[in-house]
């Protein structure tokens, strides 16, 4: 059965079924996200308008029994940057859409008047009932009555209170495996986009769906072996590893060594206290407290980074505390009490905002006076002004730059109006001219994977000796290429250092689609979407002079590096030689 | 004035100082005297290079070869803490 791809439109509830297009046969996650939005949605048009859309798709081998590749990637125009948007994330949904033969869902149109829509898929069709008895409450509880409602097999992805109010801090939640809506496409406001439209949930039920189809099983199969071969030999992605054992937390104290973890609105970049919120101790607490670490956040995945995260009896679990959510509403804010973030962060994905714009904005609030950096319970004050719908609220969740233009604050963390992941560029240069020059906003996850060595598109075997605009540009291709595949991007650990790994991963792809793919091929795929990406915000009006960091990066050093950004424009401009 | 060595994780247990919270590094301050490098303090306190992932010389990453100065501070992470986006940190060494 071939894939079919859901057209939803919202202005006369109709879903429909049609052909995939055959442009279309062989792309998938980002892939497929960027384009349809390239091909479809006007570069100019307001994200919260009539003609704006959002899509979904699964990677290229999501759903099959290849290791890790529970990814889902969300796409459309962004409220918070004002130019294209893909937002990944790990969940059970994404493997039952794929396992449904579902290539990509596409929400268009508007509801006439308030209302509110859920949308159920399951293997007959697509139908619509009212969801208005679920606007304006919390995630946690929704989504437990959803799954009381709907079964508890269903995997549901929905969107919250901020994205309600427009809100460009607003992402969509998708459950993880115990029914929390505690997995996200958090970036970029896309849950507002979703909200826009009038429809508030999706649920899908896989039982008794078709399954992937595998083109030539042999070298599919033959593919994996030697992914998972990688994946269980590689120090960072093994059973015991960095990953399974502390999560991506333990970047907390490495990244603190680094001098690179902002502190209290990137006004340092090292501070002893953040011990107290790394993954070592968090994996402790969680294991005193009966949570759940490893966890894998989707079926099949054998990293296993995720976790549980309790309140201090082991109760009302909140679900993941990834590392940059740590970092947002931790030593970002001034914040150094894990209790304090697990709260921040149940508040999040209640409220169903990204923590990463969460945190940066609560920071610059902090700065604007609205509550003293440390203050974990005003924060969480902050943040609940949204489920009040009050002014206050309303400023809060339009993210970090609006409620920095707000408060007269001018130390913005932002790129394209995107608030700054945890990693301060003036002590790791590089991921800053990722972070200029994606055409994401500032993103951490547009410009890690695969080393350009490996890649074979830098020519460079030696990191120290690699242009950062060779190096971020190979990143980000790299990285484009992992999230159209479905693929976990925390393969790339093991795949960098263990080349058989990355040939699996390009077999597996040939097993799936009946492909002839190599491993050079990766950098023209990723290429080929950035390319698309990049000329829809230039249609949207973006130049080479929105490709900067924020001048207090450039000017102000940061302690203890004592550094600034320092990276030319001319150097910035040579990533795309725009 | 001596190194400052910030231990972390698992490579704590193999002291024999008392152990702190997991999350919060051991500090252990070495005379500079007969430490030359980051490897002299890797023998000085008995562990293998093969159970260190990353080395950071004054927040700076740096290898083993990286020579090291009174009033240094030097933090060793073990090998189940080897996350990094390691193409973005260029490594130091001395030859």
């Amino acid at each position: 059965m071939p894939k079919k791809i859901i057209r939803v439109n919202m202005s006369n509830l109709e879903a429909k079924y049609e052909e995939l297009p055959e442009k279309y046969a062989v792309l998938g996650g980002r892939g497929m996200t960027s384009t349809i939005v390239a091909d479809e949605v006007d570069p100019m048009c307001h994200p919260l308008g009539p003609s704006a859309k959002v899509v979904f798709a699964p990677g290229l081998v999501t759903g099959t029994k290849a290791p890790s590749c529970g990814r889902l990637s969300v796409g459309g125009k962004s409220p918070l940057t004002g130019g294209i948007k893909e937002a990944n994330v790990g969940t059970n949904f994404a493997h039952a859409l794929a396992k449904l033969q579902i290539a990509a869902i596409i929400v268009e149109g508007q509801v006439k008047g308030d209302d509110y829509y859920l949308l159920k898929v399951n293997k007959d069709g697509a139908q619509f009932s009212k969801a208005n008895q679920w606007a304006g409450k919390g995630l946690y509880g929704v989504y437990k009555q959803i799954l009381s409602e709907f079964g508890a097999k269903v995997h549901v992805c929905g969107v919250g209170i901020a994205a309600e109010l427009g809100g460009a801090m607003s992402g969509i939640a998708f459950s993880d495996p115990e029914g929390l809506p505690s997995r996200y496409a958090g970036r970029g406001g896309l849950g507002a986009v979703m909200a826009s439209r009038g429809l508030k949930f999706i649920v899908v039920d896989d039982t008794d769906a078709p399954g992937v189809q595998i083109a030539n099983q042999e070298v599919f199969s033959a593919g994996i072996k030697k992914l998972v071969k990688a994946l269980a030999d590689h120090d960072v992605t093994k059973p015991g590893g960095a990953l399974s054992s502390y999560g991506t937390a333990v970047l907390v104290n490495i990244i603190n060594e680094a001098g690179g973890l902002p502190q209290r609105n990137f006004s340092a970049g090292s501070d002893d206290r953040s011990a107290g919120v790394s993954g070592e101790t968090k994996a402790e607490e969680i294991q005193k407290r009966g949570g759940v670490r490893p966890h894998a956040c989707n079926t099949g995945c054998v990293i296993r980074c995720s976790e549980v995260w309790t309140n201090p009896k082991g109760k009302d679990p909140v679900g993941v505390l990834e590392y940059e959510s740590v970092w947002a509403l931790g030593p970002n804010s001034g914040i150094y009490n894990l209790d304090d973030v697990g709260e921040l962060n149940r508040a999040c994905n209640d409220l169903g905002v990204d923590t990463i714009e969460a945190g940066d904005t609560l920071a610059v609030a902090m700065e604007g006076g609205l509550v003293n950096f440390g203050d974990g319970k005003g924060a969480l004050k902050l943040l609940e002004e949204m489920r009040k719908k009050s002014p206050l609220g309303r400023i809060i969740a339009n993210g970090t730059e609006f409620t920095g233009k707000a408060l007269g604050v001018w130390r913005i963390p932002t790129v394209k109006g995107q608030g700054l992941p945890a990693y301060d560029p003036r002590a790791i240069k590089g991921i800053g001219v990722t972070y200029a020059t994606t055409p994401m906003g500032a993103d951490h996850t547009a410009g890690y994977a695969i080393a350009t060595e490996i890649m074979g598109v830098g020519g460079q075997a030696d990191p120290r000796d690699v242009k950062k605009s060779d190096l971020s540009r190979n990143l980000q291709l790299a990285t484009a290429a992992v999230d159209a595949s479905g693929y976990c991007l925390f393969i790339a650990f093991a795949v960098l250092d263990i080349p058989e790994g990355l040939e699996g991963v390009v077999e597996s792809i040939n097993g799936v689609y009946g492909t002839s793919l190599t491993v050079a091929d990766v950098a023209p795929i990723g290429q080929s979407i950035i390319d698309v990406e990049r000329k829809f915000n230039k249609a949207a009006g973006f130049t080479s002079l929105d490709d900067r960091l924020p001048e207090f990066l450039r000017t102000e050093p940061v302690p203890p590096t004592n550094e600034v950004f320092g990276v030319s424009d001319e150097e910035l401009d040579k990533v795309w030689g725009s | 004035m001596p190194i400052k060595v910030k231990i972390f994780g698992d490579l704590k247990e193999r002291l024999p100082y008392q152990a702190s919270n997991i999350g919060v590094p051991l500090i252990v301050n070495l005379e500079s005297k007969g430490i030359e490098r980051v490897s002299s303090i890797i023998d000085e306190l008995s562990f293998k290079e093969s159970e260190i992932s990353h080395i950071f010389v004054n927040h700076k990453y740096s290898g083993f070869t990286k020579k090291v100065y009174e009033g240094d501070i030097v933090a060793l992470f073990p090998k189940n803490m080897a996350l990094l986006y390691k193409w973005y940190y260029p490594k130091e060494e001395d030859d």
